[in-house]
């Protein structure tokens, strides 16, 4: 399970996370997530793209993190590869609805800045 | 703790301990069993989500007696032409919890209603094709399963 981070320009913070967000992945992971998506920054995009499972408890992290971001006024989305198992997870729970997904960075960027 | 342990033609055994390196554990046996007997990938995802959320809800909510007592998975996969499907149950010492009997949670509609938790229990009812919960000796028995055709 690895976390990482890069600040493109100004407005916006790039969030990598790759591994499985299962109860222990998503125990090693969640301080950090909520630390990163801390930062003053108007969008937040967090690339799920590489995750290989997300069990509840990784949503309950994701949807913490989101919530945090929209209090302050700006705005978190998701990177998540179309066929994953991690979109499953994001549609049988509905927070497909609630987060922004797209399947490419580039969408995700310009989304999360808008 | 002891691992595996076939119970009988067409079943596996599994014991572990209630915690999350244990449930990992759990996630890679029922993937592993499912796909040496061919079942489909797409049944396969879901079992393994079920398991997680059912065991994320034993360690959280079983109680002490849960969390040092060990948890029995049984597996048992029936391939069959006109329909073919795999259960899960799940057997814990915890406090006794009938999943079945709670009000299904009403999604928030937008980000700022959305409460971070009980989305386990809704992959649950999504995930699995059936469910069925009984309390018997002492231990919650709760069998969640999937069914699929072959092609």
């Amino acid at each position: 399970m690895s976390i990482s981070y890069k600040d493109v320009g100004e407005n916006l913070r790039r969030i990598v996370i790759s591994g499985r967000l299962d109860i222990p992945g998503t125990e090693g992971v969640a301080a950090q997530l909520v630390e990163l998506t801390a930062a003053p920054k108007k969008g937040v995009v967090v690339d799920l793209s590489t995750v290989k499972f997300l069990a509840s408890i990784g949503i309950r992290a994701l949807i913490t993190s989101a919530k945090a971001v929209q209090k302050r006024g700006g705005k978190m989305v998701l990177v998540v590869n179309d066929s994953s198992t991690v979109m499953m997870s994001l549609e049988a729970t509905g927070v497909d609805q609630l987060i922004p997904v797209f399947k490419n960075d580039s969408d995700a960027e310009r989304a999360a800045v808008a | 703790m002891e691992t595996e342990l076939s119970v009988s033609p067409g079943f596996d055994e599994l014991m572990i301990g209630a915690n999350g390196a244990e449930v990992r554990r759990a996630s890679e046996w029922l993937d592993t069993i499912c796909r040496q007997r061919d079942v489909p990938k797409a049944p396969v995802e879901r079992l393994v989500l079920c398991l997680n959320e059912v065991l994320a809800n034993v360690i959280a909510h079983g109680g002490g007696t849960a969390l040092s007592s060990p948890i029995r998975l049984l597996l048992e996969i029936r391939l069959d032409p006109d329909g073919s499907k795999a259960g899960v149950t799940v057997s814990d010492a915890g406090t006794a919890f009938n999943p079945l009997s709670v009000a299904k949670k009403i999604l928030p509609k937008t980000l700022a209603e959305a409460s971070p938790g009980g989305l386990g229990l809704v992959m649950i009812h999504r995930c699995a094709d059936w469910l069925d919960y009984h309390h018997e000796d002492g231990h919650n028995h709760l069998t969640f399963g999937t069914r699929w055709k072959l092609p």
